[in-house]
């Protein structure tokens, strides 16, 4: 049986860490992101917070759309969420594309 | 013959013809009009009879509007080419137009089904989604296309596959219902890739053995190693690039993959009853429209629930093959070593895993 999933990166004493993997999609080629940051553990949280993480909401009609696997691990507590594509907007969107602008990817 | 797409006026027009000889005609257009209230497009074909008399056929035809997203995420965006309008200079909105056309005739021409919904549904796409938007999809509703992020992907609608799986995604819904995760999801993928395939087949009147069985061939750029998205005749032999990784698919049920991404490896797994689909057509032989393709359409139709398994599913295809074509058919025997080829039984009980 084969087992396949996304490489997380490797533990770290970071105060905050964020994981961010895009799969599906036509391709069905996933991408990720990640943060880890004890300088900015502000901003971060305040990005976090500001997600709806209890109300994600599903988009059940769509077919080969990316879905956002959200993973944010913080000083107190460690979120983690899925994210249909047609969702990822708002607070969801600000922090995915902080996470693509400031973090590493592949 | 003469043919042309009839406008509603002009429907409206032979509704009202009383003449005998136009008294077909005339039903047609009426049914065709009270069957549809959007604007509605259908195939008006003259021809001559042995005793000279003309024959006016009205036939099912599409409905194409193409929208333009113009690089945002708003949908449907403008309308920049409606049914019968003339290409342009934009090539994503006739690639799309056409595309659309290529999926509607396969399946009515081959299947006899008029649109998605088997009821004229009108077919809408919308192209230019998003900046750099390396994706096609299906939104319950229309199709839409991003243009690529030009480092891995180009356009995407430059594969007649691409265009026929993701229209095939909502004839799916609109028959079997499959559910989008794990096997019945798998399944939901491969049924569009499958018909996706036999669009651009039927467009090229390719064999099996002439066809190249690749999805979403040139939408790669050419800094990709890569052929094409996926392989049905050998799934995880589509690409291998240092950035992108090796295609992952598998190719039988002993490799299925289990993930909790992509709706549990939805795009993955289908990779096997890909290469099932391909091992049937290949046997059978010649135009695999026809009979692989008809077992497979039939089996969409036959009342599947929305969580038939990949053993469920291919038992069906089984009993479709026997339903048409006969019990101890080369059709039956072709069904059934298909999916023995991907280690699957047809009896209903699966293998492998």
């Amino acid at each position: 049986m084969a087992q396949r999933q996304a490489t997380e990166p490797s533990p770290a004493a970071a105060a905050i860490r964020i994981l961010v993997v895009r799969s599906g999609g036509f391709a069905g080629i996933p991408q990720q992101w990640h943060v880890e940051s004890r300088d900015d553990v502000d901003d971060w949280t305040t990005l976090v917070t500001a997600c709806p993480w209890d109300q994600v909401g599903t988009d059940p009609a769509s077919r080969d759309r990316f879905i956002w696997r959200i993973e944010a691990r913080m000083p107190r507590t460690t979120r983690t969420a899925q994210v249909p594509d047609a969702l990822l907007v708002g607070p969801w969107r600000a922090l995915v594309d902080r996470v693509q602008d400031a973090g590493s990817h592949g | 013959m003469t043919q042309g797409i009839v406008p509603p006026y002009l429907l409206t027009r032979i509704a009202e013809l009383e003449a005998p000889e136009f008294r077909d005609a005339a039903t047609a257009a009426k049914q065709t009009l009270i069957l549809d209230r959007p604007r509605r497009a259908a195939r008006l074909s003259f021809t001559l009879d042995a005793e000279q008399n003309l024959v006016a056929e009205l036939s099912a035809a599409p409905n194409r509007t193409i929208g333009n997203a113009k690089n945002t995420e708003t949908l449907p965006g403008a309308e920049v080419r409606a049914e019968g309008q003339a290409a342009g200079k934009d090539v994503a909105v006739d690639e799309a137009y056409d595309g659309l056309g290529a999926t509607f005739a396969l399946y009515s021409e081959v299947y006899g089904r008029d649109s998605i919904d088997g009821k004229g549904l009108p077919l809408d796409g919308t192209v230019h989604y998003g900046k750099l938007y390396d994706n096609a999809f299906w939104n319950g509703g229309r199709m839409v296309f991003g243009d690529g992020d030009e480092q891995v992907f180009g356009r995407f609608t430059a594969s007649y596959t691409v265009i026929g799986h993701e229209l095939t995604h909502g004839v799916t819904q609109y028959t079997a219902g499959l559910v989008y995760r794990d096997q019945p999801g798998a399944l939901n993928e491969s049924i569009s890739d499958v018909f996706g395939s036999l669009v651009e087949q039927y467009a090229k009147k390719q064999t099996a053995a002439t066809a190249t069985w690749l999805i979403g061939e040139g939408l790669f750029t050419k800094k990709v190693k890569g052929v094409a998205l996926r392989s049905m005749k050998a799934p995880g032999t589509a690409y291998d690039d240092p950035r992108l990784g090796k295609d992952p698919q598998p190719a039988d049920f002993a490799h299925y993959v289990h993930t909790t991404d992509d709706e549990g490896g939805v795009h993955l797994n289908s990779g096997i009853p890909n290469r099932a689909f391909y091992l049937v057509a290949h046997q059978l032989g010649g135009h695999a429209w026809e009979r692989a393709g008809r077992i497979w359409y039939d089996t969409l139709l036959s009342g599947l629930t929305p969580k038939t398994d990949f053993a469920g599913f291919a038992a069906a295809t089984v009993a479709a093959a026997a339903k048409r074509y006969g019990g101890s058919s080369a059709e039956v025997a072709a069904a059934r070593a298909g999916w023995s080829g991907v280690g699957v039984t047809t009896n209903g009980a699966a293998t492998g895993d």
